[in-house]
C-alpha cells in the first residue's frame, strides 16, 4: 500500500507540474537506468573508515557523506570543501585547536535509523581500532594516540551531544589541513554501533544517495537509491546531489582491454581506469570528443628509493637515477598521458613551482655511480603488474643496468602496496608508486610519503624511509598553518630542499581518461580531481 | 634383423617413419634458430633481448624513423631495411627488438620445457619404481600423495603455485631461487606434471614386478635397490622415454598458459608464452607481435607431438601406451594385445 500511494502521489506531483516528457531532464537526457561500471580491481575496502584507494573513494563518494565534504565539480571549485552532514564549516578556536560543528537536524541511514552526533565519535574509534590507514590523518586528536594504543576509553578530545547535534573536536596542535581531513570518508559517520570490522562484504548504511545493496568482494557491487534519501536527506542536503540513475552495477575486469571493448560495444557505460596505452591512439581517433577525453588529475608518480640501505643511502647514487630517467621516454612509455616533471608536488597543487634539478644526462649518471662506487650494485625493481606500470619498470630496470647496477624486476599484482608497505619485506631497493591528491593541500604530499614519523613496519607509506630531521621539523612547521601566498612558497622551497636530497626520481603528473558508451551523455559527467568519475552526474541520453 | 637389438630395431623403424623424421628436422632447425640467439643479438641486431630503444633513431632504407613514436607507437617490421635491427619491428612502447626476443624467448619457452620434463621424468621414475616395488603402505602414500596433486586442475595449480612463489622465491636450506629466475616455472611446471606420468609408470613396475626375471634377481639375492636400478629401470625406459616427449608438449604448452596470466616467465624475460601475452593488447593494431610467438610455439608442438608419435610406434609398435589428449594425461591401454 505504502508503495502504491507513493506512486500516485509521483504521478500527482508530474500531473501537476506539468512535465512534458517523463523521465527526460530539460537537456532531453533521461532520468533513471542502471549505469554499468568496470573497474580493473575491486576497491581495497568498501568501509569508509577503512579504504583508501581512488577505487573505493569514488565508489563511497555518493554513499557515505562526512561531516565536510568535497564539492560536486570539476577542476578548482572540485577542491573546495563543503558542509555535509554538518550544518556548516566548523567554527575554529583562535588558538587553533578547537573545532566546533553542528550535525543537520533529521538525517536518517538508509536502514531508517536516526543520525546522531555520537555516531560521529563512534566513527572515529571505530578507524582508531580497525588500526586503518586513515588514523595517521587523526592522531592529533586529543587522547587519541592512546586510544590507537590501548582501544579502551574512548578518545576524550570528541565530545558531542545528541540533543543539539553539537560536535567538538580539541586537537593538541593548531592545524592547517584538519578541514580537509575531516571531508575524507576515514570519518563519514556510520551508527555507533557498527560492528570494528571490515565490512566490504556487507556494507553499512548510507547516508547519501546510493546505498550499497549487494558487495562480493573481488568480483562486483551494486548500489541502488537510498530509499531514506528521498524521504528525508535530500532536503536536508540541498547542495549535495541526486543523481540521475537508479541503479549502479560495477563489476570488477582485470584487463583494460576488455574494458575497452566492453565500452565499444556498449556492453557497459564506463570504464573506471585510464584507457590503456596500447589503445589510447587509436580511442581517441575514433572517440575523442564525444565518447572520451583526458581528465585532469593532482598526482605525482614516482620511483621511491629505499634511502636507508646501500646503495641508495648514498645521495650521489639517488642523484644518478634521477638523471637517468629520460622525461622522452616517460612520455612515450605512457603514450602521451604523462606530463612529465621532476617535482615533489604536481601541477595544480598549491606551492608547485616547475624546476628540474637533474636533466636527464645518463653519461653523468654512469660517472656518478661511478665515482660513488656504490657497495651492492644488486638491486631489486619494484613495481605492479598494471600496464603501463609493468613497462616502467621494466624501462628503469634497463637503466639501471645501463649505468652500472645488477638491476632485477620484481612484478607483483594486487597486494603490490602490501608488499612494499612492509618494510620487513626484503629487498626493497627502488619501486614505482604514484599518489594522488587526498585533499588539496602540499601537507598532503609531504607529511604521510617523506616524514620521519610515516615510516611505519606495515601499511608505511614513507616508501624511501628518508628521515631527516630538518625536513621533519619544517613539514610539522607548515602543516600547522593556514595556507597563504607566503606558506605556498615554503612550501614549493621544500619540494626542492627534498629533491636536493633525491629520495624519489619523479616521472610526472599523469591526466586520466573519462571513456564512456555512446549511450552516456560524456557533457554532464563531473570529473572532480580526488574522487574522478562522480555517480551522480551520469546521464543517459 | 637376426641377432639385433630391441633399441636398434626401434630406431630402423623410426628412420623408416618419414614424418617423425621431417617433424624431427624442424624441431632441429627451431633449436639452431633459438640457439643463434646471442649471436643475432651481438652481430646483427645489436641489442639485448630486454635492452630498450624508447626514444631512439635508426635508419631505415636511409630514412631516419623513430622506434617508438611519441604517442607510444612501436616502429613495425622493417625486414632488411635497418641491416637485420628490427627486423620484426619493436615489441611495444619499450621499443625492444621483437626478432631479439622471440629468439631469446624460444630459448626460454624450450629450456623450460625440456628442463622441467626432465624434472618431471626423474620425480616420476623415482615415484613409480617405489611405489610399484614396495607396494603396500608405500605405494598407499605416494599414490594418494599423487591423488592430491592430480586432483587440482593443473592449469590452476601452477598458477597457484606461480603466483605464491612470484614474491619471495623458494627458499629450501641451502637451495635459494629468487622470485624472477625461470627456475620457478620450470619447477613448478615440473612438479605438477608428476603424476601424469609417475601414475602409468606405476602400473608398469606393478606388472612387471610379477614377472619372472624380477623373481630370478630377488631369488640370487638381490636387494631392493639393485632390483629397482639393474632390472626394472632398463624395462620400464621405452616407456618413460615415450611419455617424456610427449611431456615437453604438456610442459611448453603449460609455460606458455601460465606466462600469458602472469604466473610464469617475469618481465623483462621473455618467453613465447608471455610475448603471446603482451601481444594480445595490440591485436587490432600490430597482430604479428602475437601470431609470430603463436606460430613458433605451434611449430615447435607440432613437431614434437609428431615426433613423440613415430617414437612410440618405434619402440613400442603394439603401441600400449596411448595418449589420452584431452584430459592431458596418459594411461596404459588396458586389454591390449
Amino acid at each position: 500500500m505504502r508503495k502504491l500511494g507513493a506512486v500516485l502521489a509521483a504521478v500527482g506531483l508530474v500531473a501537476t507540474l506539468g512535465l512534458a516528457s517523463c523521465g527526460e531532464s530539460d537537456s532531453g537526457a533521461k532520468e533513471g537506468g542502471t549505469l554499468k561500471v568496470n573497474f580493473a580491481y575491486f576497491p581495497d575496502y568498501l568501509d569508509p573508515q577503512l579504504s583508501q584507494t581512488v577505487e573505493a573513494w569514488s565508489s563511497m563518494y555518493n554513499t557515505y557523506i562526512p561531516l565536510l565534504t568535497y564539492a560536486h565539480a570539476e577542476g578548482e571549485a572540485g577542491s573546495e570543501v563543503v558542509p555535509g552532514l554538518a550544518e556548516d564549516l566548523p567554527t575554529i578556536s583562535e588558538d587553533g585547536k578547537t573545532y566546533e560543528l553542528t550535525l543537520r537536524k533529521g538525517l536518517k541511514y538508509s536502514d531508517g535509523t536516526p543520525v546522531r552526533a555520537s555516531d560521529f565519535k563512534a566513527t572515529v574509534e571505530r578507524m582508531f581500532e580497525l588500526d586503518s590507514g586513515g588514523s595517521t590523518f587523526f592522531t592529533e586528536i586529543v587522547g587519541a594516540e592512546r586510544f590507537a594504543e590501548t582501544k579502551k576509553g574512548g578518545i576524550p578530545g570528541i565530545e558531542t551531544n545528541d540533543r543539539t547535534g553539537e560536535i567538538t573536536i580539541e586537537l593538541t596542535r593548531p592545524s592547517g589541513t584538519f578541514v580537509n581531513e575531516l571531508a575524507m570518508l576515514y570519518t563519514a559517520p556510520l551508527p555507533a554501533d557498527t560492528p570494528a570490522k571490515n565490512l566490504s562484504a556487507d556494507p553499512p548504511p548510507a547516508t547519501g544517495p546510493y546505498e550499497i545493496v549487494e558487495s562480493n568482494p573481488e568480483r562486483n557491487w551494486a548500489y541502488d537509491r537510498n530509499p531514506q534519501w528521498e524521504r528525508n536527506n535530500a532536503e536536508l542536503l540541498p547542495d549535495l546531489p541526486d543523481g540521475h540513475v537508479d541503479r549502479i552495477e560495477a563489476e570488477v575486469v582485470s584487463n583494460p582491454s576488455i574494458q575497452v571493448d566492453d565500452v565499444e560495444s556498449g556492453k557497459t557505460d564506463w570504464m573506471f581506469d585510464p584507457v590503456p596505452p596500447d589503445r589510447v591512439a587509436p580511442v581517441s581517433q575514433q572517440y575523442e570528443g564525444t565518447q572520451y577525453k583526458l581528465e585532469p588529475s593532482i598526482n605525482t608518480y614516482f620511483f621511491w628509493m629505499n634511502t636507508a640501505k646501500p646503495p641508495f643511502d648514498d645521495l650521489a647514487v639517488r642523484q644518478a637515477v634521477n638523471h637517468a630517467i629520460e622525461p622522452a621516454a616517460v612520455e612515450r612509455i605512457y603514450a602521451g598521458t604523462m606530463n612529465p616533471g621532476q617535482q615533489i608536488l604536481p601541477e595544480g597543487m598549491p606551492g608547485y613551482e616547475e624546476y628540474a634539478l637533474y636533466p636527464y644526462d645518463l653519461e653523468k649518471a654512469k660517472a656518478l655511480v661511478e665515482q660513488a662506487d656504490p657497495s651492492d650494485r644488486s638491486v631489486t625493481v619494484w613495481s605492479d603488474n598494471f600496464s603501463p606500470n609493468d613497462e616502467i619498470g621494466a624501462y628503469v630496470q634497463d637503466q639501471l643496468e645501463k649505468i652500472g647496477f645488477d638491476a632485477k624486476l620484481k612484478l607483483l599484482g594486487a597486494p603490490y602496496f602490501s608488499v612494499i608497505g612492509n618494510t620487513s619485506t626484503p629487498d626493497l631497493d627502488i619501486g614505482w608508486a604514484n599518489w594522488l591528491q587526498d585533499y588539496p593541500h602540499p601537507n598532503d604530499f609531504f607529511e604521510p610519503m617523506l616524514h620521519g614519523d610515516s615510516i611505519a613496519p606495515t601499511s608505511n607509506g614513507n616508501f624511501a624511509q628518508i628521515d631527516d630531521s630538518k625536513l621533519n621539523a619544517k613539514i610539522d612547521r607548515l602543516g600547522a598553518q593556514q595556507l597563504s601566498p607566503e606558506i605556498e612558497g615554503e612550501y614549493a622551497q621544500l619540494d626542492r630542499e627534498f629533491m636536493e636530497q633525491a629520495p624519489w626520481a619523479p616521472l610526472g603528473s599523469r591526466e586520466m581518461s573519462l571513456f564512456v558508451s555512446s549511450d552516456v551523455d560524456m557533457d554532464e559527467v563531473i570529473w572532480n580531481p580526488t574522487f574522478w568519475g562522480d555517480f551522480t552526474s551520469f546521464q543517459f541520453k | 634383423m637376426e641377432g639385433r637389438g630391441p633399441w636398434y630395431r626401434a630406431y630402423r623403424r623410426l628412420r623408416s617413419n618419414r614424418l617423425a623424421i621431417a617433424a624431427l628436422g624442424l624441431f632441429a632447425a627451431i633449436l639452431l634458430f633459438v640457439l643463434a640467439a646471442p649471436l643475432w643479438a651481438d652481430l646483427v641486431a645489436e641489442s639485448g633481448p630486454n635492452e630498450t630503444h624508447t626514444t631512439a633513431k635508426i635508419e631505415v632504407d636511409g630514412e631516419s624513423r623513430e622506434v617508438v613514436s611519441p604517442d607510444g607507437t612501436p616502429i613495425g617490421p622493417v625486414w632488411l631495411g635497418a641491416g637485420g635491427r628490427f627486423l620484426l619491428g619493436a615489441d611495444g612502447r619499450l621499443g625492444r627488438d621483437e626478432m631479439v626476443r622471440l629468439m631469446h624467448g624460444g630459448r626460454t619457452s624450450l629450456t623450460i620445457g625440456l628442463g622441467a620434463t626432465l624434472v618431471t621424468t626423474l620425480l616420476a621414475l623415482a615415484l613409480a619404481l617405489l611405489a610399484g616395488y614396495f607396494r603396500g603402505w608405500t605405494d598407499g602414500l605416494i599414490s594418494r600423495a599423487l591423488d592430491v596433486v592430480w586432483a587440482f586442475p593443473v592449469m590452476l595449480l601452477g598458477i597457484a603455485l606461480g603466483t605464491a612463489l612470484a614474491i619471495s622465491g623458494i627458499q629450501i636450506g641451502p637451495l635459494t631461487i629468487s622470485s624472477g629466475s625461470t627456475w620457478l616455472p620450470l619447477l613448478v611446471i615440473g612438479f605438477v606434471l608428476v603424476p601424469y606420468m609417475a601414475r602409468p609408470l606405476r602400473g608398469e613396475v606393478l606388472a612387471l614386478r610379477e614377472r619372472e626375471f624380477v623373481e630370478a634377481a630377488v631369488a640370487q639375492g638381490s636387494g631392493p635397490l639393485r632390483v629397482m636400478l639393474g632390472e626394472l629401470l632398463p624395462n620400464l625406459l621405452p616407456t618413460a622415454i615415450v611419455l617424456a616427449t610427449l611431456n615437453v608438449v604438456n610442459a611448453m604448452m603449460l609455460e606458455a598458459g601460465l606466462s600469458f596470466l602472469g604466473a610464469g616467465v617475469q618481465e623483462p624475460d621473455s618467453s613465447w608464452g608471455s610475448m603471446i601475452a603482451d601481444g594480445v593488447e595490440v591485436l587490432a593494431t600490430a597482430p604479428l607481435l602475437t601470431i609470430l610467438p603463436g606460430t613458433m610455439i605451434l611449430l615447435t608442438v607440432l613437431s614434437v607431438n609428431v615426433f613423440g608419435d613415430g617414437l612410440r610406434d618405434a619402440i613400442n609398435p603394439r603401441s600400449k601406451v596411448r595418449l589420452e589428449a584431452h584430459t592431458g594425461s596418459y594411461e596404459p591401454e588396458r586389454g591390449a594385445a
